[in-house]
């Protein structure tokens, strides 16, 4: 499934450790904002990840599912390029 | 899902941070991936590793092989053993001339020849002016015959008139003038058509010995492939009916399109051995990952899957015939 992440985390220690563990499941794309495209396990890992980490208090994360045919519908002025996942050359 | 191809030369690095793989050199970073995303590590320069990404790597079972720039496999790092004992008793049971060892030799033969015949035959109708009917005819009647042989060694003939007979004409199927191709040359390759051969077997073998660890097979008790210490011939059995397949097929595309020139070969002086330059390389990686990530519809499962998929599911099916779920192996024979 494709989720689309947005958080909003008050303190800087905690936003730099839930943008680590995002980075570990998929893109960064803004501030504040990945694009993961994930199986069931994998979003249910980390979702509890971020669940531990975070104040409910004072942040909050948003996941936003996209349905496979909405998943093409994204465009993109600037900013970051879509990483290419099938291939990797480290020179 | 994607490969990682290291060919940094000097001081590069593999860690780990949070779930992620990272690749540094000189202090920068070069790569930074999800391990969820990556499901094999090739690494053909030299790299140092942290123990805790070597832990990572084999909890995750992501296979990591070192082949050089050349393309000799030089080893891998091998996650513990599958647990499932009782497809690796039904392997051993079925070692030497069983009924099981011929039928499933007979289906990697015939597989591998099927898929020479078909390329051929493609060929012929591209391009009518070649002369490929005598080794298509030559070909045919080595397949004739693999039906009702009954011994390991006369299947391996038939296999080695085959690849003869196809070899034979492969000059035919280049279609660029820069190139040309003699015969088939290993240990070194000394032209660059056998080079690029040789690297695409040894990529291919990366591939095709992971898919036969994850599914819990002894690599190195083989059928076809006589018993050599240290030689891994069930994974090179397994792998005769996609040379055809995926390596011939797109060492043809990038010659004959053009996709590298003889400018992207070096020559050692000494042995001759010809090999890619690191532009080429980088060229031919690209598309053999493109190959293995190229989309087909698998003839027995009757849906879509990638090359890559079909390493473990050919796996899986020839699992399933040792363990006598079913009672034929299917090999790979795409028209």
């Amino acid at each position: 499934m494709f989720v689309i992440v947005s958080y909003d985390i008050s303190e800087d220690k905690r936003r730099n450790k839930i943008h680590s563990i995002l980075s570990s499941y998929g893109q960064w794309m803004q501030y504040s904002l990945f694009e993961c495209n994930l199986s069931k396990t994998e979003y249910a890992k980390l979702r509890s990840r971020l669940n531990k980490i975070i104040d409910s208090q004072t942040d909050s994360i948003r996941f936003y599912f996209l349905c496979g045919c909405c998943q093409n519908k994204i465009e993109r002025i600037g900013g970051e390029v879509v990483r290419d996942d099938t291939f990797f050359l480290v020179e | 899902m994607g490969t990682i191809y290291i060919t940094q030369e000097y001081n590069s690095f593999i860690g780990k941070s949070d779930e992620r793989l990272t690749v540094k050199a000189n202090k920068k970073t070069l790569l930074d991936i999800p391990l969820i995303k990556i499901d094999g590590l090739v690494i053909m320069g030299q790299a140092t590793m942290s123990p805790d990404i070597i832990k990572e790597l084999l909890d995750r079972k992501i296979p990591l092989s070192f082949v050089t720039a050349t393309g000799k496999y030089r080893g891998c790092l091998q996650p513990e053993l599958s647990k499932n004992i009782l497809i690796r008793k039904a392997q051993w049971l079925a070692a030497g001339e069983t009924e099981i060892s011929i039928h499933l030799v007979k289906g990697f033969v015939r597989g591998k020849l099927k898929n020479y015949r078909h390329l051929l035959m493609r060929r012929r109708r591209e391009y009518p002016e070649l002369n490929l009917d005598a080794g298509i005819n030559k070909l045919e009647q080595a397949i004739l015959p693999i039906d009702l042989t009954n011994k390991i060694d006369s299947l391996r003939g038939l296999e080695g008139a085959g690849s003869a007979a196809y070899f034979g004409c492969f000059n035919q199927l280049i279609q660029n003038p820069n190139f040309k191709f003699k015969s088939r040359v290993r240990r070194p390759p000394t032209d660059p058509v056998n080079s690029l051969l040789s690297l695409g077997y040894s990529l291919l073998r990366h591939d095709v010995q992971s898919a036969v660890n994850i599914v819990g097979f002894d690599p190195y008790l083989g059928y076809l492939h006589y018993q050599r210490y240290g030689r891994p011939s069930l994974a090179l059995d397994l792998m005769e009916e996609f040379r055809p397949l995926i390596v011939d097929a797109m060492v043809l595309n990038a010659i004959n399109k053009n996709l590298l020139t003889p400018n992207e070969f070096n020559s050692e002086p000494i042995s001759n051995a010809v090999s890619l330059t690191k532009e080429g390389l980088k060229i031919f990686l690209r598309l053999y990952e493109q190959k293995k990530q190229s989309k087909f519809k698998h003839p027995v499962l009757k849906r879509q899957c990638t090359y890559q998929e079909a390493f473990e599911i050919q796996a899986r099916l020839m699992g399933k015939y040792l363990m006598q779920e079913t009672d034929k192996y299917p090999p790979l024979i795409l028209k």
